[in-house]
């Protein structure tokens, strides 16, 4: 057992340190330390930088253009990345989809659809949830219907996040009704696009449009745009899952945000206040205990000897403690937090109040879009009924 | 970065297990409790397995194995509930007279290291609860020795002990760190006096009180190495708790999926079966934070403290919760004394309190903050 990392790693740490400090742009790092508005040029224009040094793509095989790096390089990419400040790579494309079109999609689609992933100029969104699908994806009921060489879909997405930017999303659609509802899936990527594509943004309780719905009617889809086989897509998706194990936890972010709690606190003055200094003592062994467990699952990985079993539980820990500091964060403010002034979260915003109010502009709105970490991504409650599985059997 | 166990930190742990296994049953221990937790037998079992040696330096007839063989033989004593000193004679008191002159040592470190000397440290006293620089006890010169007064309470094995390693002040008052030196008092020592008595989880302890009695000098500064001496104990604490906590689980588990209540086995109900989840939650962080915790006790001082005392409140925490949560879990049988499970949930209680509980360490963890967070901070 050893705690440390090894030469090499803290060789590679220092030069994505170094490169990251060399090439995030000051602007940006300046709106993620303080919790702004980011466009989705910001968002983008990281992820180009990070397409051209290859890095986009941090966790693809060397085989199709990714850096090939160990389990432990992508988790020091990423706590480096955090560390800066850098917005957080938007998953859909390089993370989520790419892996299932590595698996599972066929050389003409890897071709054609990867390299736009790994550069950062295509914008994917993810099709899963719909109104009535939630947690109970496989009820889900949008329809491709098998006609020629094409698909005609029909239905409604639901809760799909950054949708208003996207150019490419992948969806579970149902093909078949026959059987159990994981058996009538199948996965397909569609130009958003395409005649009969609409997107209705939804204002969240925090007054932002973050997620969408998305509408088809009678979209016509190329037959090739189909990943697999029809009527596995549940298999491809899972597999997706499976795929993402360690930074669900986000354990990196926690570690900068407890950081800009603890700058809030003292301008608050309340972090020499014992009460209030004991919360965020408390938070900090949740931080620590969580990225032990990352630790601890990346070491198994590497090892290769045992798989820790534990993604929901790395789920469940990260999104409360997500919870957590932005709860304190705002608690730290308190009626300071009040103001809701919409055009205080853009980057050098002036009011002439404002001044005196610090940091706190974001803090409330924070609080309220974290709700959302609990239920996204498979709710704390499904990822317990995953749990009790692998513990009870 | 590697939390893999070596080979021979497994066939440690393998052996112990069995020790358990074919030695150490429930009824045998059952049977240690209702007579008042003596344990010395066991623990010269343990002497014979080689375990009491492990932290003694070679040149004392010790193996000198570091913090994870340390650990691992706690989780498996946890494991198998084992009511013996072990953490108190073999890993705490051999931290402290690694720092004592050498005739000293030589006197007691082989004797330790052979199971032959129980030695265990008498430092927490009724007024200083877990701030361990309170100490009232006295030291004073006599001759060309010391005599030690004052009186310490709840001392590991107090009355089955051979001798006890004392903090006494040479200097200063209340909870001055300076003035604060170690002794060693053998038992039967004049003007010393043993109240023994049973523990709720099942082991003994006892008061131990001193007037004018002769002492021989381990350290004269020696607050930093009772310091290094807690956190052996918290480690241990820490690594005994996973063990507890792991087996309580288990045996949860299986009750779960055996009772049966409403034509359905416990492990059916959704409200149970998310439970069980949390109670997975806190036995996994525990298990990380115990790592954590024998991975730090080489750190610098400020880091090693700092690091302890979080590791300890996530071990308090989880061992509450597992041990309160699974003996809900247990329905009736679970708050019976025939059961097993009940044994379990006692001493995860009482390692809460050992060496400072949970809202103690959340107040060394504020004090000791710093600007980062993480587990490289």
């Amino acid at each position: 057992m050893d705690l440390n990392f090894t030469a090499d790693e803290l060789a590679f740490r220092q030069e994505v340190r170094q490169w990251v400090a060399d090439n995030l742009p000051k602007d940006i790092s300046h709106k993620v330390h303080h919790a702004l508005r980011l466009s989705r040029d910001d968002m983008q224009r990281w992820a180009k930088i990070l397409g051209k040094k290859g890095w986009l793509a941090s966790g693809w095989p060397k085989q199709f253009g990714g850096p090939g790096w160990t389990a432990v390089q992508k988790h020091l990419f990423e706590e480096e990345c955090a560390r800066a400040g850098s917005p957080r790579i938007v998953p859909f494309g390089p993370v989520m989809v790419a892996p299932v079109i590595m698996a599972f999609g066929s050389p003409e689609q890897q071709t054609r659809f990867l390299p736009g992933i790994a550069s950062g100029e295509v914008w994917w969104s993810q099709g899963y949830s719909e109104p009535g699908a939630g947690s109970d994806l496989a009820s889900l009921k949008t329809r491709a219907e098998r006609r020629g060489d094409k698909y005609i879909v029909n239905g409604q997405k639901a809760w799909t996040t950054l949708g208003q930017f996207g150019e490419w999303i992948f969806c579970l659609v149902r093909t078949s009704n026959e059987g159990k509802p994981q058996t009538g899936i199948s996965f397909l990527l569609i130009d958003m696009k395409s005649p009969g594509v609409t997107v209705r943004p939804i204002v969240m309780l925090d007054g932002e449009p973050e997620v969408n719905e998305v509408f088809f009617d009678n979209v016509e889809v190329p037959a090739e745009n189909l990943i697999g086989e029809e009527n596995k897509g549940w298999t491809y998706a899972k597999h997706l899952l499976a795929h993402e194990r360690t930074n669900i936890a986000d354990v990196n972010r926690a570690k900068r945000e407890i950081e800009r709690l603890k700058r809030i606190a003292k301008a608050e003055s309340v972090y020499d206040d014992a009460r209030f200094r004991d919360q965020i003592a408390l938070l900090e062994v949740d931080i620590v205990a969580l990225e032990m467990l990352v630790l601890r699952v990346l070491s198994a990985e590497k090892s290769g000897k045992q798989s820790l079993d534990i993604a929901g539980l790395l789920k469940i820990k990260g999104s409360e403690i997500q919870q957590r500091y932005s709860e304190l964060m705002m608690l730290a403010a308190g009626p300071f937090t009040q103001p809701y002034v919409r055009e205080a979260m853009e980057a050098g915003w002036q009011g002439d109040w404002f001044a005196r109010f610090g940091d706190c502009a974001p803090l409330a709105g924070n609080y309220f879009n974290f709700r959302k970490t609990t239920i996204y991504g498979g709710s704390n409650e499904v990822q317990r009924n995953i749990v009790a599985q692998t513990v009870l059997g | 970065m590697d939390f893999e166990f070596t080979d021979d930190q497994l066939s440690l742990r393998d052996a112990v297990a069995r020790w358990v296994d074919k030695g150490f049953s429930f009824e045998r221990r059952h049977g240690i409790a209702k007579k008042g937790g003596h344990t010395r037998d066991v623990y010269g079992e343990l002497a014979e397995l080689g375990l009491t040696g492990l932290a003694v330096h070679e040149s004392h007839g010790g193996m000198a194995f570091g913090a994870i063989e340390a650990m691992v033989v706690m989780e498996e004593l946890g494991r198998g509930l084992v009511n013996a000193p072990y953490a108190a004679g073999a890993l705490v008191a051999p931290s402290v007279l690694a720092q004592a002159p050498a005739a000293l040592q030589s006197a007691w470190l082989p004797r330790i290291a052979a199971g032959e000397a129980l030695v265990v440290l008498a430092h927490q006293e009724r007024a200083s609860r877990y701030r361990f620089a309170q100490v009232a006890t006295t030291a004073k010169r006599a001759g060309n020795g010391w005599q030690l007064s004052g009186h310490k309470s709840v001392v590991p094995a107090a009355d089955e002990a051979d001798a006890f390693i004392v903090p006494a002040r040479t200097g200063g008052a209340g909870d001055d760190p300076k003035g604060i030196a170690l002794f060693l008092v053998e038992a039967g020592a004049k003007g010393s006096h043993v109240q023994g008595y049973a523990t709720q989880d099942g082991g003994r302890a006892g008061e131990l009180k001193l007037a004018d009695t002769p002492a021989a000098l381990i350290q004269e500064d020696g607050f930093a190495t009772l310091e290094n001496a807690i956190d052996v104990g918290i480690a241990a604490t820490c690594a005994e708790g996973v063990g507890v906590m792991d087996k309580l689980v288990a045996l949860t588990v299986e009750y779960m999926n055996t009772r049966k209540q409403f034509g359905a086995t416990l492990a059916t109900f959704q409200a149970l079966r998310h439970r069980i989840a949390d109670v997975k939650m806190q036995l996994e962080l525990g298990r990380s934070m115990s790592y954590f915790a024998s991975l730090k006790l080489g750190e610098p001082a400020a880091a090693r403290r700092r690091a302890l005392s979080q590791a300890k409140v996530q071990l308090g925490n989880s061992m509450r919760f597992v041990g309160q949560q699974c003996t809900q879990l247990h329905g009736g049988i679970g708050v019976t004394d025939e059961y097993i499970g009940s044994h379990y949930f006692k001493r995860l209680t009482m390692l809460e309190m050992a060496f400072g509980d949970t809202m103690h360490h959340v107040g060394e963890v504020s004090a000791r903050m710093t600007d980062t967070t993480g587990v490289f901070a």
